[in-house]
């Protein structure tokens, strides 16, 4: 470890093994990547995006826009991270990114001699000719040198989870001023979170050498900590990252919860928090910037505060020999803790004229700069105006400090730009319960973050109601912070870079300039400054102010480009959360579903639920085997189909018949006891939008059903007309859809088979006719209900018990019906007779058609007002011409209909204006032996017996048809019935 | 009468099982019954409820208990409550039903909710993984109860104790539900 020094808040106990590239190094607990990597010596650890220039650690927080790695292996590697942001584990594996070949002879460094052809914009301009090259050759060469890390292609083996917290306070940042902040409203009895992206809280106290109450800035960081996590009311977030500020004082954060654990045991490695808070304090402190001189990328070159940070908090000195640039009094600070540390400063040079500080053994220039540097993969030498060199192998540049003003941005805020602090700080449009505190908020010095924090949280208690405590504040001395803004240096051929993530330069923004993109918004898609993982964290300031000298302008009349979420990137994984797989959305099972299982089922999703397709017995072929044999088994015999997905929802209240009146199209106001009646449901513009049928099981009691697809909006709608439009009828609903098991028995013998179920009870034709209803007992005892209904068309029942019971009743009803052959049937055997008999189903009450069309026209009672009446009145409703629901057969029975088909008058040839209608549903009729359909065509009720064309351009078919009746089975309805 | 019976099977088969410090459990005995109060009838409701169930209607997100402990009342909608017994009784419905004669509409929910309990000191952390609802003792103590969605799922939360809550979620979907909760166990333990 030969840049180690003294000092520093890492564990030098322990010893950390980990690879870079495959170079087995070391580091200590305390360490990040970047640290551990700087103590190996390693300075260069990347490409550049375009040029790939090499590039070395350029800072020691989120904001590094140079050293980002691919961590871990195989399907966990994950691209772009950090190494800043990298907290330092035993087995921790790192590879560099965006070169061919190794990272020390990238093969795509031939960028770097092409500049000239790959300034801003150059996609725009050049590649344009042969025009043909640009599909075949340029854009996939150009596509496939873009971007920096890989994706593995694999599944992510890691877990990923999401959560809520509530709090009084979310304080964001846990520097000085988020430390002082989250300890006054602790004191106060708040409740608390503060959060803080690194992994140990403290933020610039950890990285200085300042006293806080007369101690090391850092141990009163660590016992002020230790006094906050000692409160019941506080709840440290460290490793979160709160990147988004939404409506109504809810933050997105980002938890890395084991990402520096060697082993997550099975733990998701990021929580996506979710906090809800009443008021919010951003303490997030403020990014330094860099000057824009010649090469000023090179690996060594890096910002003076983070330099300082290596050095006080890591013990490690990224350079032997390192001179500073600045162009404020913070630089100073890192050439004298250097100094102090015994690191030999060669050189200071600060913009500004007539400073007057001083450094033994460096060389001191003032009111002078850096035009260019030496050292292809690494810094050797810096270069003056007047020519001289100076040996460096780091170069420490202060350009100055940009409050990190992100959050205050996201709901449109625009910050305003202070002139002494050469720097953009929050306006006053902040989101709803934010307030602003310390660096963040332009309170630059240490003893103003202490006391802007506390003062902020005081002010925040008291709106709380509470009262803040009174011990006393946190003691520090205001440090010197003069700044004079200097952005670039001039006169010099060499690029200077001014978004080192992005290869932005200063001839970029002055080009993007000339070139009539003038607007800061325009420069930034220009020339991609400020975009990316990091942002332009480092960069946004110092672009703009280039592109104010360009344009004549001051920086305030130039204007500034904001921040949106997320303040640093969001895996992908986090926002999915657990939510992946199977897990994706819940799962609905119906009561049957275990036996089903058991029972050969093919299941298939409709919405949530899984439901039984059809099952499959030994020597069948296929589904159609299956389907055909379950078809006619039932119309033979009897069939029983799991219908529990149907909404059910109870329907109580004196008014309740009334409601329903005015629910339905058709009359309900007098459906008797004991009845039930199939009904229609528009929407308010007369459209056809479900049906169903409503049983009455008393005067003031109704069960209705939905289709399964709707049963959630149909109990949306019936309650928003309950509460809004008849707040005065006195009725309620409440959805038993999953409180009652209901099988569909159907069939010539499912009332003997019902008969060996219930208790005592009379399901002759006279006692119980078709839409009748009743509540009874079955196997002894157990409570049901009974609807002779039938979708099928087939004699026919559904029986309904408490859901506990339906897994026992399926295994009783076959087992009674063993005598009678009965045979368990799904989903598409369901279809089939309902297509069969005729029946609407999705397919055909798609939201689009009308009753009259549906041939359910006379269903629309005229004798009293209901939801959609009115308006299904229009005449292009009711047009005689317009669209019929009927039945197709094809003119060749061996043919095969398809769904989606147009309908042709014969002769026509196919387009729009010709188009006569659609085929909706189809499928082959065992009972009929070819395959049947039912479709919407004009005059279709008018047209019985015309052969026409069912034409499908999508599968190359056209197929004669003829116009039939939609009662493909017992048109007169004399099953269900009898 | 037929000679055939029906057995009652769990949504969850009976689940129970000890996580950590945690203890995730079916709660396959309860009896859930929504009473609904009719247009105007709200004194003659909670009289009633008084009388038969010796309880007061709760306000929007408390609960209240019975005298004997046996029944705790929730409110689930405006104008809506749900009866929540302890023991469960196929009668139930019938007895209310009668036992209110009218004061209230009386719908059975046994069977429509699946119904958990979480027990065990850290249940806050399991929960703050799926349920929105603040669930600290100064916004919901014991006896506080909420209509909320956890994982897309419906669900009603209800502490019954300074570590005990009850969820109730879909039945239909309780497999996904018991997934969900379990997950944010097994995640939050150490």
């Amino acid at each position: 470890m030969t840049h180690r020094i003294d000092g520093g808040l890492i564990d030098r106990s322990q010893t950390l093994k980990f690879t870079f590239n495959g170079k087995r190094m070391d580091g200590h607990p305390g360490d990040t990547l970047a640290s551990a990597l700087l103590a190996n010596g390693q300075r260069l650890v990347g490409r550049s995006f375009k040029y790939h220039r090499p590039r070395g650690i350029f800072s020691a927080g989120s904001e590094e826009p140079n050293a980002l790695v691919q961590l871990r292996t195989r399907a966990a590697q994950e691209p772009n991270t950090r190494a800043t942001m990298a907290e330092l584990f035993d087995g921790l594996s790192a590879t560099s990114q965006n070169h061919r070949g190794s990272l020390e002879f990238d093969l795509m460094a031939i960028n770097d001699m092409m500049s000239p052809f790959l300034s801003a914009g150059f996609y725009y301009k050049t590649f344009m000719w042969p025009a043909k090259f640009w599909e075949k050759l340029y854009e996939p060469v150009i596509r496939a040198s873009a971007g920096l890390g890989r994706l593995s292609g694999r599944e992510d083996p890691d877990v990923y989870d999401h959560g809520f917290l509530h709090c009084d306070v979310l304080v964001i940042g846990a520097g000085p001023a988020g430390l002082s902040a989250a300890l006054a409203a602790g004191r106060a009895g708040a409740r608390v979170i503060l959060a803080d992206e690194d992994f140990r809280l403290g933020g610039r106290l950890n990285a200085e050498t300042y006293e806080v109450d007369g101690m090391p800035g850092a141990d009163w960081a660590a016992q002020t900590v230790a006094e906050l996590q000692a409160m019941d009311n506080v709840r440290l977030l460290p490793r979160t990252t709160v990147y988004g500020a939404y409506d109504h004082g809810i933050y997105g954060a980002l938890e890395r919860m084991t990402d520096h654990l060697p082993d997550a045991g099975g733990k998701p490695r990021q929580v996506l928090w979710r906090i809800y808070s009443r008021h919010a304090i951003l303490c997030a402190g403020a990014t330094e910037r860099s000057m824009a001189f010649g090469n000023n990328d090179r690996p060594g070159v890096m910002l003076a505060g983070a330099v300082r940070t290596y050095a006080n908090r890591f013990g490690v000195t990224p350079g032997k020999q390192v001179a500073v640039f600045t162009n404020n009094d913070d630089g100073w600070r890192t050439a004298h803790d250097l100094s102090a540390r015994g690191v030999r400063v060669t050189a200071v040079i600060d913009s500004r004229a007539g400073v007057t500080h001083t450094l033994d053994g460096a060389r001191i220039e003032t009111g002078s700069a850096i035009v260019d540097t030496k050292g292809r993969k690494g810094l050797n030498w810096i270069t003056l105006p007047n020519g001289i060199r100076i040996e460096a192998d780091c170069l420490a540049v202060s350009g100055g400090w940009s409050p990190n003003v992100h959050l205050t941005c996201h709901q449109r805020g625009r910050p305003v730009w202070r002139d002494d602090l050469a720097a953009f700080v929050p306006g006053a449009d902040l989101p709803v319960g934010m307030r602003v505190a310390g660096a963040a908020n332009g309170d630059m010095t240490l003893a103003a973050a202490l006391k802007t924090g506390r003062e902020t949280a005081n002010t925040v208690a008291k709106d709380l109601g509470l009262t803040p405590s009174r011990k006393a504040a946190p003691k520090a001395e205001d440090e010197p912070s003069d700044i004079t803004a200097f952005w670039h240096v001039g006169g010099t051929k060499s690029r200077a870079w001014v978004d080192l993530q992005n290869d932005v330069t200063t001839k970029d923004i002055k080009q993007s300039h000339q070139e009539g993109f003038r607007s800061v918004e325009h420069l930034k898609r220009y020339t991609t400054l400020g975009m990316a993982t990091d942002q332009g964290k480092t960069a946004n300031v110092l672009g703009l102010a280039i592109l104010a000298e360009a344009s004549g302008k001051t920086i305030p009349e130039t204007g500034t480009t904001i921040f949106r979420p997320p303040y640093t990137p969001v895996p992908i994984g986090a926002f999915a959360g657990r939510a992946r797989g199977k897990d994706f959305r819940p799962t609905r099972l119906t009561p049957s579903h275990k036996w089903a299982s058991e029972n050969g089922a093919s299941f298939v999703e409709t919405g949530m639920w899984m439901r039984a397709e059809w099952f499959t017995r030994p020597g069948e072929k296929g589904w159609r085997d299956s389907v055909d044999r379950e078809v006619e088994m039932t119309r033979n015999s009897v069939g029983i189909c799991d219908v529990t997905t149907l909404g059910k929802i109870d329907i109580q209240g004196r008014d309740a018949a009334e409601f329903l009146n005015r629910i339905y199209s058709n009359a309900f106001a007098k459906l008797p006891v004991g009845k039930v009646r199939y009904g229609l449901m528009l929407r308010e513009d007369g459209y056809a939008y479900d049906d169903g049928t409503t049983a009455r099981l008393s005067e003031t009691h109704f069960v209705m059903t939905t289709t399964t697809a709707n049963a959630v909006l149909v109990f949306r709608n019936m309650e928003f007309a309950r509460q809004c439009l008849w707040p005065d009828l006195d009725v309620h609903l409440i959805s038993t859809t999953d409180g009652w098991a209901q099988f569909a028995v159907a069939g010539p013998n499912s009332r003997r088979l019902l008969e060996k179920v219930v208790d005592d009870f009379d399901l002759s034709n006279d006692a119980f006719p078709f839409m009748a209803c009743a509540e009874l007992t079955i196997c002894g005892s157990t409570s049901a209900r009974l609807f002779r209904i039938s979708f099928s068309g087939e004699l026919a029942y559904e029986l309904a018990v408490p859901a506990r019971f339906g897994d026992s009743l399926i295994r009783v009803l076959m087992e009674a019906g063993e005598e009678f052959d009965a045979v368990p049937y799904g989903l598409e055997a369901l279809g089939v007779m309902r297509i069969e008999k005729g029946h609407a189903a999705g397919n055909e009450l798609n939201g689009q058609t009308t009753a009259a069309q549906l041939g359910l026209g006379r269903m629309v009672s005229k004798k009293k007002d209901s939801i959609g009446s009115v308006l299904s009145e229009r005449s292009e409703m009711n047009r005689d011409d317009d669209l019929r629901l009927v039945g197709f057969r094809p003119a060749d029975r061996e043919a095969r209909l398809d769904a989606g088909a147009h309908f042709f008058t014969k002769g026509d040839t196919p387009s729009l204006e010709t188009d006569q209608g659609w085929m909706t549903s189809v499928a082959y009729s065992p009972s009929l032996g070819h395959s049947i359909g039912l479709g919407f065509i004009k005059r279709g009720d008018q047209r019985m017996g015309e052969i026409v064309r069912a034409h499908d351009p999508i599968r190359d078919k056209d197929t004669e048809v003829e116009i039939v009746s939609p009662h493909f089975i017992d048109p007169e309805g004399e099953r269900q019935r009898g | 009468m037929a000679d055939m019976t029906l057995t009652a099977t769990p949504a969850l088969e009976g689940y129970d099982r000890t996580i950590g410090t945690m203890r995730l459990a079916e709660r396959t005995s309860l009896s859930l019954v929504s009473m609904a109060i009719p247009l105007d009838g709200e004194g003659r409701a909670a009289t009633a409820v008084r009388k038969h169930l010796h309880a007061e209607l709760p306000p929007a997100t408390g609960s209240t208990l019975s005298s004997d402990g046996s029944c705790r009342i929730i409110q689930t909608a405006a104008d809506q409550y749900m009866a929540i017994f302890e023991h469960h009784n196929d009668a139930f419905t019938d007895l209310l039903t009668n036992a209110l004669d009218g004061a209230v509409y009386v719908t059975d929910q046994s069977d429509v909710w699946v119904g958990l309990s979480l027990t065990g000191p850290d249940a806050v952390d399991a929960l703050e993984r799926l349920c929105p609802i603040d669930l600290h003792d100064s916004n919901f103590p014991v006896g506080a109860s909420a209509r909320t969605v956890m994982e897309h799922m419906g669900t009603i939360i209800l502490r019954t104790g300074q570590h005990d809550y009850l969820l109730l979620s879909a039945r239909s979907s309780a497999g996904s539900f018991l997934h969900a909760v379990e997950t944010s166990v097994r995640y939050t333990q150490p």
